[in-house]
């Protein structure tokens, strides 16, 4: 028989590959922009240049962030805040796959929604705030409604894309082997909204934290969101930036678990990557 | 041909199939029998519908005119008695080679140990041991076609429809798997429609070679090659016969609007 080269080869060209990566141009010019950017704020708040009434600065928002942190403040406001977060997304994420995949899949169901998908797609949430709190209250339920619709929408969308895009000469291998239509689902139709899905996934995170906190300042106030308008007001910038920060990591963490999900669910798109 | 009395009953008949798509007529009046343990090869320009035929003898796609029968029943969808190698190879991605080569098997609700039993045996055989764990993207082309021709041979199917299954091997996998062909049609028969462009492939394979006309695809002709069963590839190569057919169908694909000499040879023996 003939011999392919072996799979092993492939593996550490891979291998090399991320090695290499550290020495890219990228990753200097990201760290020197932020020891530029954080610095040059730094440095202007610690010669005066910052009215501590309006902004703040680095050093000053780390030492509050630890004193919300020692006063337990921080935390539980946090832990209210991750419960709309957490509820919303857990309705957000399966009514998402599922309307995502009715519509990519049977056209009479898409034809009868679309409309409103779309039509809520285009629309900033933000502007459905009010309505909302109108018909649900302003507490919980309310708010969690809100985080729901800036979340389902990318998720809807993802997956819809991912059951329209299926490889239709792939549907035929699995018509000529006689699949049943569950079997077709396991073997065809999942693994491909899988990616699609995932990238979706990464997007809902992010927007359903916006939604937390739109809904934390336009309805009944609470969590990180007061937490952060109440010092505000109390011109204790420094305090009320510190939420601010909390949730700028806790995005970015979000970011990277999807991004690990995503090479995770796709080891079998070697080619594609590389 | 054989002579056993199995190997001559048609287990497909094709009679007057017309294929349109929308207005593109790409197939005419096809009239094909096909006995249970015969080869039928076919060889045509590109786009004369060769793949289109395949996919109306698989019950994929549905023909305007005319009908396909299998052991004397309409073939209106897809049976789990025909397996197909796609030209496109057909596998997916996120299985691995096993469990691509084990998909139909899957399909027909077989059991564990059988299926591993058999995937490993095709596997084997198309020369692709060893690499059971790799995805299709971590395999050369040639790899991945032959992981599609185990996937269905490993169904077992009695109606094995090739589509130039060979088309992107080396020479000498080729040969060897081209012999393999020729030894799984007699040990299990099986009724084989292989399209190819090589011409010594369709007279090496062929218990039957058919050629077909462009825009619309017609059957040109077809002849018997009848160089028999357990022919020696390497032998026939050589032989007299081979070479006169070889030439004729060259002459007759580099010509497509003017028949060849008929030559003494095709009637004779
Ligand atoms: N689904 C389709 N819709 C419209 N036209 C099609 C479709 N499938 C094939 N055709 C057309 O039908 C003709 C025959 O195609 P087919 O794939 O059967 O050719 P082929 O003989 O297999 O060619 P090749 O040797 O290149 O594989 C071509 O002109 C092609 O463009
Ligand atoms: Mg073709």
């Amino acid at each position: 028989m003939t011999t392919d080269a072996p799979t092993a080869a492939r593996v550490s060209t891979a291998e090399k590959a991320s090695w290499e990566r550290i020495k890219e141009p990228a990753v200097y010019v990201r760290l020197i922009s932020l020891v530029v950017v954080i610095g040059g704020w730094e440095l202007m708040g610690l010669t005066g240049n910052i009215d501590p009434v309006t902004f703040s600065y680095p050093s000053a928002i780390s030492v509050a962030f630890w004193d919300l942190i020692a006063s337990g403040q921080m935390t539980a406001a946090a832990y209210e805040s991750s419960q709309i977060l957490v509820a919303g997304l857990l309705i957000a994420i399966p009514l998402g796959i599922v309307l995502g995949i009715l519509m990519g899949r049977f056209r009479t169901f898409e034809y009868a929604v679309d409309t409103y998908v779309f039509a809520l797609y285009a629309t900033p949430v933000v502007a459905l705030a009010f309505p909302i709190a109108m018909v649900l209250g302003v507490d919980f339920v309310g708010k969690t409604t809100i985080v729901v619709f800036f979340a389902i929408m990318p998720i809807i969308v993802n997956v819809y894309h991912g059951v329209r895009n299926v490889d239709l000469s792939l549907l035929e291998v699995t018509r000529s082997f006689c699949s049943t239509e569950s079997q077709r689902w396991r073997d065809l139709i999942f693994p491909s909204v899988v990616p699609y899905l995932v990238a979706g996934l990464g997007l809902a995170c992010g927007r359903a934290l916006v939604g937390m906190v739109v809904a934390e300042f336009l309805m009944s106030i609470s969590g990180l969101g007061a937490l952060s308008q109440d010092y505000i007001g109390d011109l204790e910038l420094d305090k009320g930036l510190a939420p601010v920060v909390l949730l700028m990591a806790v995005g970015i963490a979000l970011t990277k678990v999807v991004n690990i999900c995503e090479t995770k669910f796709s080891s079998w798109r070697v080619r594609q990557e590389s | 041909m054989s002579s056993s009395d199995n190997g001559t009953n048609p287990t497909l008949r094709l009679q007057g199939v017309g294929k349109w798509f929308g207005s593109l007529h790409v197939l005419d009046d096809i009239d094909i029998d096909v006995k249970t343990q015969e080869i039928l090869t076919v060889l045509g320009p590109s786009g004369c519908g060769k793949t289109t035929l395949l996919r109306i003898v698989n019950g994929l796609i549905l023909c305007e005119r005319g009908e396909v029968s299998f052991k004397g029943e309409l073939v209106d969808g897809p049976r789990p008695e025909m397996a197909m190698v796609f030209q496109n190879f057909g596998l997916f991605p996120w299985k691995r080679l096993d469990q691509n080569i084990g998909y139909a098997l899957k399909i027909q609700g077989k059991e564990k140990g059988e299926i591993d039993r058999l995937v490993s045996h095709y596997t084997e055989l198309v020369g692709l041991g060893g690499f059971e764990a790799n995805y299709p993207a971590q395999l050369s082309g040639g790899m991945q076609q032959r992981a599609g021709l185990a996937r269905a041979l490993a169904a077992q199917p009695d109606v094995l429809l090739m589509d130039e299954p060979f088309g992107a091997l080396d020479a000498l996998t080729r040969e060897t798997l081209q012999e393999e062909l020729l030894r799984i049609n007699e040990a299990e028969p099986k009724a084989m429609i292989f399209i190819t462009h090589s011409i010594d492939e369709a007279l090496l394979l062929g218990d039957r070679v058919l050629v077909m006309t462009p825009r619309p695809g017609r059957i040109r002709f077809q002849f018997e090659t009848g160089f028999g069963r357990g022919r020696d590839l390497e032998e026939l190569r050589g032989g007299k016969r081979f070479q006169a057919l070889r030439h004729y169908l060259w002459e007759a694909l580099r010509n497509p609007d003017e028949e060849p000499e008929p030559i003494p040879e095709l009637i004779a023996e």
